[in-house]
């Protein structure tokens, strides 16, 4: 028998499965490089070119009350330019998922490529942690540093009141929750593809399952931390300012009642005033977050997304320990 | 060095909770340097044997041990080309070859991996979705043969090859294998490309082991019996056929032979034929660590 027995063989090098990893995914590499540059190429212009301009014509319009002519072109350009690039950044997790579902391990496993994966010297285990770590450093680095730029489009042309902070798009594509939900994207791409086994059910079911989470996050943004109760006087109406998650009436006695539905409106709100003074209503108040409470929702909302993510990442490991049976490395029967 | 490339014991498994036994009471045992065949007609459990060999599937009920250790342990050491050859379509030949070096950083060989692809005159550079069936086996079989694996897997190898190829292929097989002294344990259904290469046969049906053990200790327990009509007590019987008054049997012997026949050892081609057209023949597993053979009951 001349076959090579190796005592304590090492393992492989992490960087060799990770660059393996990365060239069998080369065309998802290339894309990803493409969709980077395109979308850094868009902000880099409205950051450096456009933001500027646009905020002092809004400036010099608002000085004259609205009566002067002003660079339109510029405003509505870098307004045009700062809309695309919330909705490339705010979609990018979709593409992710799109991607991860329909080929991190569901191709594998749908054309059998995984068992050759497998029935090499690395295990089930470090395949899939290879998988996700190679393009999750690449994800990383590159939705941070859009998200990052995006802020700096943002915030350069603040003067310019485009768009608030409180915008579903810029607060989303503001901040690291995108970061968390394209890694969220991605796990859930690796354990569909491990569950259904089929390329194209793993990428519906990924792309719908991501939307949720975003989805989800946006609809309970406003619970993420503790709100502010600004009033207002009757004559002015609720307070729409910041981020609003709820609002109401306040009576004589201080407690808090729906809003007469007569006042819905609050140009309405002198005809009911007789309906507001029979039921005691002296204020309107708003559950609200300021700018202030930015940081905080968002670091909340990466928190729980990846939280979620790490959860899905565990699933994922579990199915596939499962469905090779690989029990503890090393044992024997 | 353990001498058992392969034991079963009592292994089982069954998909899904309600699902059918693939495999049931599979007990053998193959011993190293040993060219096995695995046959058996299709859905017989070979696909589902392999695949617990190469660690890819968890029995439901038994055990397995591959070179004396749970296949999952013995992961480095063996090499599988699972059945239809899967392969990265968009990658070429070199970066398949590049992955296979990268995958098994302790045991790659090249210079094996790289003949095996010469010898085929494939270009390195030409993606594996472009190449024919036998270009495929071939870099398929040069990935697992890299490895310099002690245990070779090969599920329907040669399947979908012109004889032409599976010939050329058989035989660099062969000699690459008797170069390592590498086992190899190959399914099939095709009886001529298991002649003159496989010295160990495990047979299949129905998800159980008909019979396992050394070719030609296999051929010599059986007989091929011509004769009149008659009671073929106390042999075993595998196969009786009768047309007009003679009898056409392949037997197990159990002491003398009738004297007023004739008997013949049986082909391979005979033997598994036999055994494929009568599920309900008691299993043989013959095996060397342990004499006589044992029978078990069917």
């Amino acid at each position: 028998m001349t076959a090579v027995t190796v005592a304590g063989t090492p393992a492989a090098p992490p960087f060799a499965t990770a660059r393996a990893m990365l060239r069998l995914h080369r065309p998802a590499l290339f894309l990803w490089t493409g969709v980077v540059l395109a979308a850094l190429a868009l902000m880099v212009w409205g950051y450096g070119w456009l933001a500027e301009p646009a905020a002092a014509a809004y400036q010099r319009l608002k000085a004259c009350d609205y009566a002067c002519s002003y660079d339109q072109d510029a405003y509505l350009t870098y307004k045009d330019v700062l809309r695309y690039a919330s909705y490339l950044v705010t979609f990018l997790p979709l593409l992710v998922a799109a991607w991860a579902g329909a080929t991190l391990t569901s191709r594998e496993l749908e054309s059998g490529t995984a068992q050759l994966a497998w029935t090499q010297s690395v295990t089930p285990t470090r395949w899939l942690a290879a998988k996700l770590l190679a393009p999750a450093t690449l994800l990383t680095a590159g939705t941070s540093l859009l998200v990052l730029l995006h802020h700096l489009l943002w915030a350069e042309g603040r003067r310019a009141d485009v768009l608030g902070w409180n915008d579903i798009l810029i607060f989303q594509a503001n901040g690291p929750t995108t970061v968390a939900l394209t890694l969220f994207g991605l796990a859930a791409g690796a354990l569909t593809g491990l569950l259904l086994r089929r390329s194209l059910a793993a990428l519906a079911v990924t792309v719908a399952v991501t939307a949720a989470v975003g989805f989800g996050l946006n609809w309970f943004r406003g619970y993420f931390w503790p709100t502010l109760t600004v009033t207002a006087p009757l004559k002015d109406g609720p307070w729409f300012g910041g981020s609003v998650v709820s609002y109401g009436a306040v009576t004589s006695t201080g407690a808090h009642v729906p809003v007469p539905d007569c006042a819905q409106y609050w140009s309405a709100a002198k005809d009911c005033r007789a309906q507001l003074d029979k039921q005691h209503i002296v204020r309107f108040y708003s559950e609200m977050h300021p700018y202030s409470h930015y940081w905080p929702l968002q670091l909340t909302a990466t928190a729980l997304t990846l939280a979620l993510t790490g959860l899905v990442v565990l699933l994922a490991f579990r199915v596939l320990e499962r469905h090779t049976g690989t029990v503890a490395k090393g044992t024997a029967v | 060095m353990t001498e058992t490339a392969i034991a079963a014991a009592a292994l089982g498994k069954r998909f899904g909770r309600r699902g059918g036994w693939a495999l049931r009471e599979c007990t053998f045992r193959l011993p190293v340097g040993r060219v096995c065949a695995v046959v058996g007609p299709n859905g017989a459990g070979k696909s589902t044997l392999l695949a617990h060999a190469a660690a890819l599937l968890a029995p439901t009920e038994g055990s397995l041990t591959v070179l004396g250790t749970h296949p999952a342990a013995a992961r480095e050491r063996i090499a599988y080309v699972a059945q239809g050859k899967p392969l990265y379509p968009q990658l070429s030949v070199a970066d398949t070859l590049l992955l296979g070096r990268e995958l098994n950083p302790a045991r790659w060989d090249a210079s094996v991996a790289e003949r095996i692809v010469a010898a085929g005159d494939l270009d390195p550079k030409a993606r594996v979705r472009s190449l024919s069936g036998g270009q495929r086996t071939r870099v398929a079989l040069a990935l697992a043969l890299g490895k310099r694996p002690e245990l070779l897997l090969l599920d329907e190898p040669m399947a979908d090859l012109d004889p032409l190829a599976r010939h050329e292929l058989m035989g660099l097989l062969m000699a690459e294998a008797a170069q390592y002294g590498t086992t190899v344990v190959m399914s099939s259904h095709v009886v001529a490309e298991l002649e003159g290469s496989c010295d160990y046969l495990l047979l299949i049906g129905g998800g159980r082991v008909r019979l396992a053990g050394d070719l030609d200790d296999l051929l010599a327990a059986h007989l091929l019996t011509t004769g009149p009509v008659r009671d073929l007590d106390p042999h075993t019987v595998v196969e009786s056929r009768t047309t007009g008054r003679q009898l056409t049997a392949l037997i197990r012997p159990r002491g003398p032979l009738p004297t007023d026949g004739g008997a013949t050892a049986p082909s391979l081609e005979e033997l598994l034929l036999a055994h494929l057209r009568n599920p309900d023949a008691p299993a043989l597993v013959l095996d060397p660590a342990r004499t006589p053979a044992q029978e078990p009951a069917a």
